[in-house]
């Protein structure tokens, strides 16, 4: 793979590398402060007093921390999953199609980002009152699932822009039906999209303190909900630990699913990349 | 684009899911808030339905007015530091082997997986007089000193003044492109990652430079994703009101502030409505324009 | 409208009558349900605002097995109880909102017979201006709001609310003063310094206050959301506003550390245990009541939070490091001084107004 062959290999240039180090710098400063205070011998995130574990072995000792991880990790799973599929329903519909009144529904789908969220937080509770509807994690899903699916829309439109409408129309000129143009085209062409949008969805769900609040229910703390009422009287470094370990997990997993796929396709990936 | 008419059962097979939960789940319950923002507030802070505009009228006072205007201007601020940093990290990743795209797609997005909470009390850390920045910069100083005092310039750099990185309007935008850049990346990243290098290469072929190939073919290109993400960066940037909170000082309230204060210690159910409303209206008013812009655009493409 | 007097003695009952007020009184029905027909109870508190063994050891006397779910203020709790119980049994709102809550029917009345460890309460705690004889709330913890502050950068200790509102007293301490970003606290301590009472309702004595305070916001760091005994820990300012459970953290990582309620007064507060209507447990939640205010159990509580506990009975049982800590218990001088925040009714946009001024300008 020479220079010469691929110009566009910025990731190969010293000036994107320095640039993407310096973003990932700012990204993981704070993140670094905050493992750093995880093994601090101190309730606050202020002197170092010391190496310590013991808000390791507090976090994994912690049955209601776990619930609300756990309770967190249910609605943002489910709650993506769902807004993705709905998100690029609607991505899809409003790069494709022209309707009337496409203004006013454009407007009106992508309301959830324009509200303040305490103000959606309001709404949702008046109108599962009204319903009558128990407030639990239910409550909490579905109303996160109504608020990721802006998000989600916009990336999946933004990635369709770029779409070649004539490899449709080919596919179709080949006898295939359109469901399996949908299958066999336009969702392997969306898939970065589906990934940044799921990403994006799973973020907002699984930070969400506001609207989560007043969709929840008796035994439905999530994990922000615990964070922010710790606050009047203190967050303890057992949240440090507990994010710490998050983080960690994560990039375990990554890296081993890279691990797996390049093990799995790794002769033929590197042979495409360098042809 | 197509006409809906065209291929009916699509359409309505796009259409009706994602319709059905939004109108259900959101434009309903918010129904609800928008009659209360022409209500009043009880003595108790009840919300008491009426019909009358002076919340409306209220949210039109200089002083709110006032407010509004700094958030614009701190969120076009936020908007226009993101895209300086979140347009080459999204072009660094698109163009990265595909085999450390998943990756760098993580690390982009994994310390969002960190509570806010506890990321702005990190980045207080870090920020504050005796902070990592300043002891980091400390420790420079003092080290740099006594060098130069080694060298017969006992006092060249004088007394060591920490920086004052909190507190302020700075800190609250430095807080803000932190909290948004994923919402600016991954947009970027969904529109530049599926790029036909060969437009690039040809461009490079006719003779452009690097940097104009970037400026002329790349950014036209990417444009739907750099619009969208900057549109999210904008809107959530000027609802936020925990940043201003935590990272702000005495004069940093935003909007999102002062609508969160009516939902919270004030009570004021109706005012606060009032004002999410009147946001409401006005990006309402943005992106009728920006459909129709782009809706001429695309027709002038295929016609 | 009668006008609000300070009170003397901050929990006793005010002497005049709100018209309307007076809520009828509606014994709780069913009340002759056998225990097993009620199969849970759903707790909604802070988070760490109880002691470590607190639901075990009920969880161990009665059987039942609490489940604790969490609120992160005041007014969350308000708006998410004010459109119908979502299943809660036994609530931790504050003084103001408790008087807020019996007057728009989201609490109901306590069944006194049901809790016999009321007797166990200090005697000044029972007859709250906010909820008299205890008729739909029984005291959980209480503290109050004052200056936490450096020792060695004050030779002299900050003793009135002159420190952060007059520029000679504030002197080389100006943009070392972190406020509390309260409304109701830091107009309260203007109003305080101004002889006036932290409840007034006189727009005169608002816009007052406010004009000083803005005449000092040059001085100030910033307006805290609740951490400012961290910026005091960290030496970023000389002097915080604060509550003092969270100055009495700070205190035990740094000697240098210290807290005071200025001598004009300030904010007293008081935490209370209240059962919302349509509890689906309201005897579980009775019952519970009355475990936290066992001596024992009352004192492990306040032995691990920290907090001023108003269980007489606990008080042998208490930590000795607590109960001499001005912080934590203050002397009853300094309480007389003191007020509870008060809901004041439509002046509450006054206060909004003037808030809004200060931040702003």
């Amino acid at each position: 793979m020479s220079r010469a062959g691929n110009p566009f290999d910025y990731a190969r240039r010293w000036w994107m590398r320095a640039i993407l180090a310096a973003s990932f710098l700012f990204l993981y400063f704070p993140i670094v402060a905050l493992i750093a205070f995880s093994f601090n011998n101190s309730k606050r995130n202020i002197n170092w007093r010391g190496f310590t574990l013991k808000y390791y072995e507090k976090a994994f000792a912690n049955e209601a921390l776990h619930d609300a991880f756990i309770n967190s990790m249910i609605v943002a799973s489910i709650s993506t999953l769902v807004s993705t599929v709905l998100g690029a329903m609607l991505g899809i519909l409003l790069y494709r199609f022209r309707f009337p009144l496409k203004g006013a529904y454009e407007g009106m789908v992508h309301l959830p980002i324009v509200i303040p969220e305490v103000c959606m937080g309001v709404a949702l509770l008046a109108f599962f009152a009204a319903i009558k509807m128990p407030l639990g994690l239910t409550t909490i899903t579905v109303s996160h699932i109504a608020f990721t699916i802006p998000f989600v829309a916009v990336v999946i439109r933004a990635r369709m822009a770029g779409f070649d409408r004539s490899l449709e129309e080919a596919a179709c000129d080949l006898g295939a039906g359109q469901w399996q143009v949908m299958r066999d085209i336009t969702l392997p062409y969306l898939k970065p999209g589906l990934i940044a949008g799921a990403m994006l969805a799973f973020t907002l769900s699984l930070d969400d303190f506001v609207i989560t609040f007043f969709t929840s229910g008796p035994g439905s703390t999530t994990f922000p909900i615990k964070i922010y009422s710790m606050v009047r009287f203190s967050v303890t470094p057992e949240v440090n630990a507990a994010s710490t370990l998050l983080i960690v997990l994560t990039l375990g997993l990554t890296v081993v699913a890279m691990w797996v796929q390049s093990r799995g396709d790794g002769g033929a990936g590197a042979r495409k990349e360098g042809a | 684009m197509e006409n809906w008419r065209d291929n009916r059962s699509l359409f309505a097979a796009l259409m009706v899911p994602p319709t059905f939960w939004l109108v259900l789940f959101f434009t309903l319950p918010l129904a609800l808030v928008w009659i209360y923002s022409f209500g009043e507030r009880g003595p108790q802070g009840q919300t008491l339905l009426a019909f009358s505009f002076a919340n409306y009228a209220r949210a039109l006072e200089w002083i709110h007015l006032g407010i509004l205007f700094k958030s614009l201007a701190i969120a076009a601020l936020t908007t226009a530091i993101s895209l300086l940093i979140g347009l080459p990290v999204a072009l660094g990743i698109a163009f990265a082997p595909k085999r450390w795209r998943g990756l760098l797609l993580v690390l982009v997005i994994l310390p969002f997986w960190t509570n806010l909470l506890i990321r702005t009390y990190a980045w207080i850390a870090v920020l504050r007089t005796t902070g990592f920045v300043n002891t980091g910069l400390e420790g420079a100083h003092g080290a740099l000193s006594a060098l130069l005092a080694g060298l017969g310039w006992p006092e060249a750099l004088g007394q060591f003044e920490p920086l004052s990185l909190l507190y302020n309007q700075r800190a609250v935008v430095v807080g803000l492109v932190y909290v948004h850049l994923p919402f600016l990346i991954l947009p970027v990243y969904a529109s530049l990652e599926k790029l036909d290098r060969s437009y690039l290469e040809a461009s490079l072929d006719l003779g452009a430079g690097h940097w104009r190939t970037l400026v002329s073919v790349l950014i036209p290109l990417a444009w739907p994703g750099i619009a969208s993400g900057a549109l999210l960066v904008f809107i959530l940037s000027l609802g936020t009101f925990l940043t201003p909170d935590l990272l702000g000082g005495t004069d940093s309230i935003m909007i999102g502030n002062l609508i969160a204060q009516q939902f919270g210690p004030s009570r004021d159910w109706p005012f606060g409505a009032a004002i999410s409303f009147l946001l409401m209206y006005l990006t309402f008013a943005v992106l009728w324009v920006r459909a129709g812009y782009a809706n001429r655009q695309q027709g002038q493409v295929t016609v | 409208m009668p006008a609000y007097r300070p009170c003397f003695v901050p929990f006793s009952r005010r002497h005049f009558l709100q018209g309307g007020a007076a809520v009828g009184v509606s014994l709780m029905a069913g009340g002759t349900s056998a225990w097993g027909a009620e199969t849970g109870l759903n707790i909604y508190n802070w988070d760490t605002y109880i002691g470590e063994t607190t639901l075990d050891s009920f969880a161990k006397k009665t059987g039942i097995k609490p489940r604790y779910d969490l609120f992160a203020d005041n007014e969350e709790l308000y708006a998410k109880l004010k459109s119908g119980n979502p299943g809660y049994d036994l609530i931790f709102p504050s003084d103001y909102m408790v008087e807020l809550m019996i007057s728009t029917g989201v609490i109901v009345p306590l069944d006194h017979g049901r809790i016999p460890n009321l007797t166990n309460l200090n005697e000044n705690f029972t007859d709250s201006s906010f909820d008299p004889n205890m008729k739909h709330s029984v005291p959980y913890m209480w503290g109050t709001q004052g200056f936490g502050y450096r020792k060695s950068k004050y030779p002299n200790a900050p003793t009135s609310w002159s420190a952060v509102f007059d520029d000679a007293a504030i002197g080389k301490h100006s943009g070392k003063i972190a406020m509390l970003s309260d409304n109701r606290a830091v107009i309260g301590g203007a109003l305080k310094y101004l002889g006036h009472s932290l409840n007034t309702v006189d727009p005169k004595e608002i816009t007052a206050a406010a004009d000083l305070i803005l005449s000092a916001k040059k001085h100030y760091k910033t307006f805290a959301e609740d951490n400012g005994q961290d910026l005091l820990l960290s030496r970023e300012v000389d002097l915080t506003m604060e509550w003092n459970g969270d100055v009495v953290q700070v205190m035990a990582e740094d000697e240098d550390l210290s807290y005071l309620v200025p001598a004009e007064g300030a904010v007293v507060w008081m935490d209370n245990m209240c059962v919302p209507k349509d509890a689906p447990n309201p005897q579980n939640a009775h019952a519970f009541i009355n475990h936290v205010l066992d001596a024992e159990v009352g004192a492990e509580i306040a032995n691990t939070i920290h907090y001023a506990s108003p269980n007489a009975a606990a008080k042998p049982l208490l930590l000795t490091d607590d109960l001499s800590n001005p912080a934590v218990y203050p002397p009853d001088s300094v309480i007389a001084r003191c007020e509870a925040v008060i809901d004041v009714g439509d002046a509450a946009r006054l206060y909004d107004e003037a808030w809004t001024r200060i931040q702003a300008g």
